[in-house]
């Protein structure tokens, strides 16, 4: 059955893909909502699965296993990408802060992105130390500078910068290891 | 296992909407390189060339097709490049004849030859035939010849098409496995056969009044809409299947109980679709 799919995938039948759709969106959906949320990231997440099974149908495989298999692990990496895609926004953010006092202003889009990917940055961030989560805290949730999160803690901006860094280092590790549990 | 969360409303259109933006609906894939209908005349002639010069002496006597042995169906081939290169200098077909019946006096002329002989004087047709064609120019002209008026574009796909049949026929009386045409000269008679299919079965065994989703996998396949038969109320059906089989089905080498096809919508239909494609076949 889903080798006929794929077959009819790659012989460009329409009616083949709003098939695939319907019987593995949900599926799709699930999976990418459990790493991102229910946001929008997590419809861009199903969009970017199914454009990629009707660009490239040639990447699923029958004989490895089933379309659901394939196209819900399709969909956890992707989500993955995404967290770790925001992961480094954050990290580029307090390079940006260690250079520039002024917080630079978020597009539309980075709001969203933010918005959907919150509850899961933030279920990690619970668990770092007390020191480094104030500081993450302070720069990701509240919008500080460096110099507003020193200030804040009572510490030395040093201090702030250090521990940034660290926090985030740690932040991703654990990021990691609980996406790939969750996969 | 937990339950799937709903999906959001406008999810399915939008992801529709995004795959077709990034690949169309109706187009094969991997994409096929694109050749002349000329290249893939040429690409059948030589594939059926070297099946004939690898056979045996004895196995020019044995039955090809209708009453002709291997010979008399090269036979036949000889006169059906005379009839295209008759056609190709603007003369009108020489009597009423069909497009077999037109060659029949070649085909039975090759009865005590050598095979090399009639080998080497349907080698020098198609020569010639490719001679005339590289002067031909434009492809869309309409070309008649006995039995077939169609823009020669088409035509000499139909010529690809009727190498590769005659092709098989000899492979199947000798036992040699089947071939299939490359990708891009299948991709040119798939696409022939689904823009035929709506006048299949001509005036007298046309096919039924139908909405026809053609779906044909493989190299060479691709997606058709196609409306088919007479004007009237046309149920819906959709009929996926191989493409080389299919190929095969049009050149009237399988029966549609064999070509495996899976079919939904009026199976009536199809059936009907079906045998009439069967009789898009030259000969």
């Amino acid at each position: 059955m889903d080798a006929l799919l794929a077959a009819r995938l790659a012989a460009g039948d329409d009616h083949a893909l709003a098939e695939v759709f319907d019987r593995f969106g949900a599926a799709v959906y699930g999976a990418a909502v459990s790493v991102v949320g229910d946001g929008s990231s997590a419809q861009d997440v199903v969009q970017d699965v199914f454009v990629e099974l009707w660009s490239h149908p040639d990447r699923y495989d029958s004989a490895a296993g089933s379309m659901r298999t394939y196209l819900v692990a399709l969909a956890r990496n992707r989500a993955v990408d995404t967290l770790r895609s925001e992961l480094r926004r954050i990290a580029r953010q307090e390079r940006h802060y260690r250079l520039t006092p002024a917080e630079p202003p978020r597009s539309p889009g980075e709001e969203v992105l933010t918005a959907d990917v919150a509850s899961t940055v933030r279920a990690a961030i619970e668990r770092l130390p007390d020191a480094q989560r104030r500081v993450i805290q302070l720069a990701y949730f509240e919008g500080m500078t460096c110099r507003e999160v020193a200030l804040a803690a009572g510490i030395p901006e040093g201090t702030a910068k250090s521990r940034l860094r660290l926090a985030l280092a740690k932040l991703e590790a654990v990021l990691d290891r609980q996406l790939l549990e969750s996969s | 296992m937990t339950a799937e969360p709903a999906l959001p409303a406008s999810l399915r259109a939008r992801v529709l909407d995004a795959s077709h933006q990034a690949r169309p609906a109706g187009r094969s894939f991997p994409a096929v390189q694109e050749i002349s209908p000329v290249e893939a005349f040429r690409r059948t002639a030589d594939a059926l060339y070297l099946t004939l010069r690898a056979l045996p002496e004895g196995g020019w006597s044995r039955p090809a097709v209708r009453d002709l042995d291997v010979q008399g169906l090269v036979g036949h081939l000889i006169g059906v490049e005379r009839d295209l290169q008759r056609a190709l200098s603007g003369a009108p077909p020489a009597g009423a004849a069909g497009h077999v019946q037109s060659t029949q006096g070649t085909a039975v002329r090759q009865a005590g030859r050598r095979a090399d002989q009639t080998l080497g004087e349907w080698r020098r047709a198609v020569a010639r035939t490719l001679i005339r064609l590289a002067g031909a120019g434009d492809l869309s002209a309409v070309v008649a010849m006995p039995g077939v008026r169609m823009p020669l574009r088409a035509l000499l796909v139909a010529r690809a098409f009727e190498l590769w049949a005659h092709d098989s026929d000899v492979r199947v009386t000798s036992g040699l496995p089947a071939v299939v045409p490359d990708a891009p000269t299948l991709t040119l008679m798939t696409r022939l056969a689904a823009s035929l299919l709506p006048r299949a079965g001509g005036r007298d065994r046309p096919g039924p009044p139908a909405l026809l989703h053609l779906v044909l996998t493989g190299p060479g396949g691709g997606t058709w809409d196609i409306e088919t038969g007479k004007a009237g109320v046309r149920s819906r059906v959709s009929i996926v299947a191989d493409a080389a089989a299919f190929c095969r089905l049009v050149a009237n080498r399988i029966s549609p109980a064999s070509l495996g096809a899976h079919i939904t919508g009026d199976h009536a239909a199809a059936a009907g679709i079906l045998a009439a494609a069967a009789t898009l076949a030259l000969d």
